[in-house]
């Protein structure tokens, strides 16, 4: 493949806007206004001399006084009885659970700081995604409720609050009672609402998912007779095709299946010239498309009837229908092909929630003999059961009156339920409705009474996840609020013997799983997970109607599609960082750039820009999307990739009653779901128009850019076969000149290797790296103003691929007559390099910046003045300025402006202060930790013993951190590899990180 | 120049004044504790004695005679149980209490069931000097003597620190009065010179000679080269005091707050020669030193009370420590009002600045004194060293790395011997000196 290919970040990179152009020649958005000084009228302002005296005057008084402050005083309070555990200064980490994946909470004199991955998790193998690195934040959210309350009363204790709903519950004995909840898969907390059940037997428990799985329960209900989500295996498939399903970003179960379809992808597997190839057919760029090797970009009528198409391609014979695009069309019957040549290493996955649609994929998977191979349904997964039809259901009885009492446990149906109105209506009707929700959420806000849970990390609890995999939740603090536990409070009020949950957590375990296992409640503490032998997975026997789910999906895309061509058709997508809203309260997920488009703070919605073009409509104009009386405003988002004639809209945003952070924040695109056929449906036909004003979204793509130098190095598996330094592109032999003396490190060499292969962009290091290293949150405004703060940044450049030909010309890009639908992507993690030859220690004027024996580039915060030179600098545009005290400061109040949430701080790192820079230090502080742990042990560093943040979370383990000295350690073997090169490799500064080029898997043309 | 040399001499007689006088003081003073410390009666007493030295050293932590402490007041024991039962009991109390001996399960049970620890290593013959040593507590009250000669002890030292702060008045009061009487003394002998001038006919008036200086003042004033050379020499003095003082501002060596409990590392450290890490274990394995906990100092003053210098009172300070933990000394129960004591940090790094007391103690085997000073002699703690980075980094630019027998640093030292032979090896070599070792 031609090393030349071009490569652009955004739209306005590729088309050289003036803006763009303008920005691109600074390193900060606004400029000091220094002409404005220098010019004529600045220099003739006069400063008399009175004023000058009485500054300097002033000046020195101030500053003598300031100096004879006498020594501050600070207290030192120790514990009075010190818990054995704990050394004050010193770690502790306790196994618990994040919805099901086991973690590490890391607790510094008894609050929780940084939670990491258990490598004993069979799911997370010690990893974790963005959304669990920063669920730590919830834990020192101020929004939550700091105690019951009651009718809107907020003094309430909590025997008030039981009275209350004791007399409630006994007045609707005639009546029907419900729980709504989300997926609860816990044996503990199934055990008390089966208790609580046997106690009112008029009581029904729901479980409705806002994004719901329902269509693949169903699916399999009639295709196998077992109503649940299988465990899909994405390792052990040589060829996945992906039908909209987001499954490295939010389906089902991300973090696990970003770990397994790693494996036949990764450094290991490509050695041995092995790699999977990903065919994802979708109409907005998602995630798992930018991972995919090929990306068929279709409308959501099509992807659905694509499906039948693939069935029959694979021997199967029921009604189709012929695709719009012809392209799709070829590219399924190629797809059909290499499924069959893998039958028993295929994969084909929908994320679509239409029984039918599941259905022909069951048939699929059935052809190719997935089952017992690829996909285990003998040990489903337990992370979605949710039913939406129950939850339309209650809302009907609860209009006709027949129900009597409702309690919301983690579920926020006046918020997701696409007809809250109606919702609202039928809640008011309800004589008792009790809310577990930790905040006055959109739903706990209608209720009478909120009996506020705790965090999980203040909580006992379990988890059954998947079949036979166990996990445990232990508290790692005490309450900070005065709140209870919701199965606390069902075994309350259903006068359960067991009265505190803890005793019946211990007692449900100690029953049913730790004797199979082997373990004591002691050693299960420690170790967080149980996994007991897996029931054998058999091959099912399929009995799904495939002609009848056929004849349903081409009458439904007929309707999707009714107005032919010209209708536009929206698919709504959860984001992957506030997933169902459920997280929308949470900074640090705020603030994470979505990894295909970089918006923060905002949904959007997602359009093609040819579409645009044709209809009109400009970037960031704001538009209205309308469907029947549905209708919300957004701004536009050019986003390359979308398929034509289709608009995408995230959801989890415009959240009303969620606290600070994310109330209004983007609109609630909730309402755009339809209930047909007995689920939500995702994709539907609407009309936009033009509305009032613009929004520009606070987007980082092209924030910092390298002005279309070459950084990217990609490559064809075939090529890379023949031979393994495919794609690198050398300048020739040339003789280098050093400026700088040479770095002997004679000690340890920290340095870094990132394969830009295994890199998906799912941002966890992000936010890992924020987590860690107290990095700051700014707010969407300064977002805008290029001020965001993020050490460690993934940049995402597309290319073009159009007629299986790279583009590689800029004048071939310009008479381009394809409609940006195919674009492929390359995700670039970026930090700080830790250049031998850094550019940025050489311009510092006060030596702020300094190289280190050990290969890194020291920052001394408290040395810098904020000159800003070396930012300026720097090639790599990976250091940040600090413009404000953004960690106490009441412009940033979103952020931590208050004395709780500023616990959350890593305490080991500086909180740097206004003026001066920063930039990623490799977690200078677990390197210094790790080393002192292996002198207090008299022993030599062990490999792989310090992690940076970012290599211990990432799901695919592209980040290898490690010294380059130790001829045995995993980064060296990984720099070694024929794929490494080096980022600006050609101006000598060399760095400290090192890429591994980029592998894809494409047919041949 | 006569007047300068009449000068010099005054002031010279003047101190050789004082310094005699504070001298003979001084004197005095030396001979006054000699007196006061009396030799102590030693109590004699065969068995009893032996007794007393066993007491103390296995008893002692969990018993009193004439008070209960963790165990019972064993004032009158040898009255209540038969001597072979205490024999029994005192080797093995919980073997005595299974074989059901309902005695024993009776004063087991009375005592909350605490487990008297078993002294299988005592002979019959220590049990009975111990015993002895108990009945003769009782008759002869050794413990009350000994409590008695304490109690002069005390007061002996009180009367001590009585005379020394009398002797430092008194000091000040002679030195007031001898420069009075120098001053007057002056002037009378200016007066009489002056008289004999006057007769002498040297000097005609007395306000001339006090003219010509005010004169001569105003000549020196316009000579330029004098006023330069004062000048620069002001400017010498306020520039070398500015700079000390600029230097050393946040630098607080010497910082001695007033703390909550007057804790002597003197008496812990010093006189009893607590180990450091006894209380400051975190030290070796953590980045701080810690204050210690409460239930540290408890693991001693669950019992020692120093009542026997407070005329059986507890120590002021002591009961600090039971307030704080709403602890009633009587009852040794613990109530649910417990309130941190907030001690005054003595040494404060800035919070850029990262120290790890691990490194430095455990790794580097540097003792606690190189930082802290004579802790051991200092009743209330202050701050020893400057705590400077300047401090830091001399340090580490002088000091070896303690290398021996560790492990981490074998490959770094052959590195290091092929690169430069037979160099020291400082912290600075291995990188010490670099902003991010300390900073991040």
């Amino acid at each position: 493949m031609e090393s030349n290919k071009k490569y652009w970040k955004g739209l306005e990179e590729l088309q050289q806007t003036p803006e763009f152009v303008e920005s691109s020649k600074n390193e900060f958005a606004e400029s000091l206004p220094i002409e404005e000084v220098l010019s004529e009228a600045g220099l003739k302002t006069v400063t008399p001399r009175r004023d000058f005296l009485k500054a300097l005057g002033f000046g020195v008084g101030a500053v003598s006084l300031a100096a004879c402050q006498k020594a501050p005083v600070h207290k030192s309070i120790p514990y009075l009885v010190k818990p054995e555990e704990v050394t004050p200064g010193v770690p502790n980490f306790y196994a618990s659970s994040f919805n099901g994946y086991g973690i590490l909470v890391k607790t510094r004199e008894g609050r929780p700081i940084k939670i990491e991955g258990n490598p004993s998790c069979v799911l997370g193998e010690g990893k974790l995604d963005a959304v669990a690195q920063a669920s730590l934040l919830d834990l020192y959210d101020v929004a939550k409720l700091k105690g019951p309350r009651l009718k809107g009363e907020d003094n309430t204790s909590w025997d008030d609050l039981d009275k209350f709903v004791r007399a409630g519950l006994n007045q609707a004995s005639g009546k029907q009672i419900r729980i709504i909840s989300s997926t609860i898969n816990g044996p503990s907390a199934k055990g008390v609402i089966a208790d609580f059940i046997a106690k009112y037997p008029n009581t029904k428990h729901i479980q409705a998912d806002a994004v719901s799985y329902s269509g693949i329960i169903q699916a399999n209900q009639s295709s196998f007779g077992k109503a649940v989500v299988p465990h899909y295996y994405f390792d052990r498939a040589d060829v996945i095709v992906s039908f909209g399903a987001d499954f490295l970003g939010t389906w089902v179960s991300p973090l696990e299946f970003n770990r397994q379809w790693v494996k036949k992808r990764n450094m290991a597997s490509l050695k041995n010239k092995k790699m999977s190839r990903h065919i994802q057919v979708e109409s907005g760029l998602s995630l798992t498309g930018m991972n995919a090797d090929a990306r068929i970009p279709v409308r959501p009528s099509d992807e659905n009837l694509a499906l039948i198409n693939l069935y029959n391609a694979l021997g199967g014979a029921v009604p189709a229908q012929k695709l719009a695009s012809p392209k799709a069309e070829k590219a399924i019957a190629l797809a059909a092909k290499e499924l069959s040549a893998a039958k028993g290493r295929a994969l084909v996955v929908s994320g679509s929630n239409d029984v039918a649609v599941q259905t022909i994929v069951n048939g699929i998977n059935s052809l190719l003999g997935s089952y017992g191979t690829t996909i285990d349904i003998a040990n489903p997964s337990y992370q979605y059961s949710g039913n939406e039809a129950d939850l339309v259901t209650f809302v009907k009885e609860a209009n006709a009156g027949q129900i009597g009492a409702v309690f919301f446990m983690n579920s926020n149906p006046a918020y997701s339920f696409p007809n809250a109105k109606e919702f609202s209506e039928a809640l008011s009707k309800i004589a008792l409705k009790v809310s577990f929700a930790d905040r006055a959420d959109e739903t706990a806000s209608l209720c009478d009474a909120i009996a506020p849970s705790p965090n999980y990390l203040e909580t006992w609890n379990d988890y059954n996840p998947v079949a036979g995999y166990y996990t445990i939740v232990q508290p790692t603090i005490n309450p900070v609020y005065n709140t209870r536990q919701p199965e606390q409070s069902l075994l309350i009020w259903s006068d359960n013997a067991t009265k505190n949950y803890y005793q019946y957590v211990k007692a449900t375990w100690e029953k049913n799983i730790l004797p199979q296992a082997g373990l004591t409640w002691r050693q299960l503490l420690q170790k967080g997970v149980v996994a007991l032998p897996a029931a054998a997975g058999a091959g099912a026997a399929f009995a799904g109607n495939v002609a009848g789910a056929a004849q349903t999906i081409v009458s439904a895309s007929g309707t999707l599609n009714k107005g032919g061509e010209k209708t536009l058709q929206l698919s709504l997508y959860p984001s992957v960082a506030l997933r169902d809203g459920n997280y929308a309260n949470n900074a640090w997920l705020q603030e994470l750039p979505d990894p295909v488009s970089k918006v923060t703070w905002d949904n959007y919605v997602a359009i093609n820009p040819k579409h645009a073009d044709e209809l009109g409509f400009h970037e960031f104009e704001n538009v209205v999307v309308k469907a029947g009386d549905r209708s919300i405003e957004l701004p536009l988002l050019f986003q390359p990739g979308q398929a034509k004639g289709t608009i995408s809209i995230a959801l989890g945003y415009g959240r009303t009653h969620t606290g600070k952070v994310g109330n209004e924040v983007g609109r609630n695109a909730y309402p755009f779901l339809t209930f047909e056929r007995g689920t939500f449906q995702t994709a539907t036909s609407v009309e936009i128009e033009r509305g009032s004003g613009r929004n520009e979204l606070a987007q980082t793509q092209t924030h910092h850019t390298f002005e279309g130098r070459n950084v990217i190095q990609e490559t064809s598996f075939k090529d890379y076969v023949n031979n393994p330094h495919a794609g690198s592109s050398k300048h020739g032999e040339h003789k280098d000149y050093d400026l700088w003396p040479e770095h002997k490190q004679i000690g340890h060499s920290w340095v870094m290797a990132i394969d830009l292969n295994a890199c998906t962009g799912c941002g966890a290091c992000v936010v890992a790296c924020n987590v860690e290293n107290n990095v700051p949150v700014v707010g969407k405004d300064e977002v805008r103003r290029r001020r965001e703060m993020h050490w460690l940044r993934i940049d995402r450049y597309y290319s073009v691929q159009a007629e299986g030909r790279s583009i590689t010309e800029e004048k071939e890009l310009e008479d381009l007559e394809d409609d940006f639908e195919n674009v492929t992507v390359v995700n670039q993690p970026m930090l700080c390099q830790h250049c031998d030859h850094a550019p940025c220690e050489t311009v510092c004027p006060v030596i702020a910046t300094m190289h280190s024996s050990d290969g890194l580039n020291h920052m001394a915060y408290n040395r810098c003045v904020g000159t800003r030179y070396c930012a300026n600098n720097c090639p790599y545009k990976v250091r940040r300025f600090n413009w404000f005290n953004y960690w106490n400061d009441s412009r940033f109040d979103n952020y931590m402006n208050n004395e709780f949430t500023q616990l959350v701080l890593n305490p080991d790192v500086t909180t740097r202060f206004r003026g001066v820079m920063e930039k990623c230090t490799m977690c200078l502080q677990r390197i210094q930790a790790g080393r002192l742990q292996a002198k207090i042990e008299k022993r030599p560093l062990r490999d792989l013993e310090i992690q940076t943040a970012c290599q211990q979370t990432c799901p695919t383990n592209a980040i290898i951190f490690g010294d380059a000295n130790d001829p045995n350690s995993e980064v060296r073997k990984a720099l070694g590899n024929e794929r490494t090169y080096y980022v600006l490799e050609e101006i000598n500064t060399k760095p400290g990180v090192g890429y591994q080029t980029k592998v894809r898997n494409t047919l041949e043309a | 120049m006569r007047s300068i040399s009449l000068v010099f001499r005054r002031i010279a007689q003047s101190l050789l004044l004082v310094s005699t006088l504070s001298f003979g003081f001084q004197q005095a003073n030396a001979q006054a504790p000699a007196g006061g410390a009396a030799p102590a009666a030693s109590s004699g007493g065969g068995d009893a004695a032996a007794g007393a030295a066993l007491f103390k050293q296995k008893c002692t932590s969990c018993h009193a005679l004439d008070r209960q402490v963790v165990g019972p007041a064993l004032k009158g024991i040898n009255g209540k149980h038969s001597k072979e039962w205490l024999h029994k009991w005192i080797k093995n109390s919980q073997a005595l209490v299974a074989s059901g001996d309902a005695e024993a399960v009776k004063v087991f049970n009375e005592y909350n069931k605490t487990v008297m620890t078993p002294f299988p290593e005592l002979s019959d013959a220590d049990v009975d000097n111990i015993l002895a040593y108990v009945e003769v507590g009782e008759t002869a009250k050794p413990g009350g003597e000994a409590g008695a000669a304490a109690g002069t002890g005390a007061e002996g030292e009180a009367k001590k620190e009585g005379i020394s702060n009398l002797m430092l008045g008194g000091l000040i009061l002679i030195v007031v009065v001898a420069l009075l009487v120098i001053v007057v003394l002056n002037r009378v002998i200016k007066t009489l010179d002056r008289i004999i001038l006057q007769k002498q006919g040297v000097l005609p008036e007395g306000e001339v000679l006090e003219e010509s200086t005010a004169v001569r003042f105003r000549r020196l004033a316009k000579n330029k080269k004098f006023v330069f050379f004062v000048i620069i020499l002001l400017v010498a003095l306020f520039g070398s005091l500015g700079w000390k003082a600029m230097w050393n501002t946040g630098v607080h060596t010497g910082y001695q707050p007033t703390q909550p409990i007057k804790y002597s590392h003197q008496l812990h450290a010093g006189t009893l020669k607590i180990d450091c890490q006894y209380c400051h274990f975190s030290a070796y394995k953590s980045k701080n030193a810690a204050i210690p906990s409460l239930n540290v100092c408890m693991n001693c003053h669950n019992y020692v009370t120093a009542s026997d210098k407070y005329n059986g009172e507890i120590s002021p300070e002591i009961s600090k420590i039971y307030k704080a933990l709403d602890y009633d000394p009587q009852t040794k129960k613990y109530g649910n009002n417990p309130k941190p004591i907030q001690w005054i940090r003595v040494h404060n790094l800035p919070d850029f600045a990262y120290f790890n007391h691990s490194q430095h103690v455990t790794v580097a085997g540097v003792r606690c004194q190189e930082c802290h000073g004579p802790i051991q002699t200092m009743p209330e703690v202050y701050q020893y060293s400057p705590l400077t980075m300047k401090w830091c980094i001399n340090c580490h630019r002088t000091r070896e790395v303690n290398s021996k027998g560790n492990a981490y640093y074998d490959k770094v030292l052959k590195v290091h011997d092929q690169l430069k032979k037979g160099e020291k090896v400082t912290p600075a070599v291995l990188g010490g000196l670099e902003c991010g070792k300390c900073h991040y």
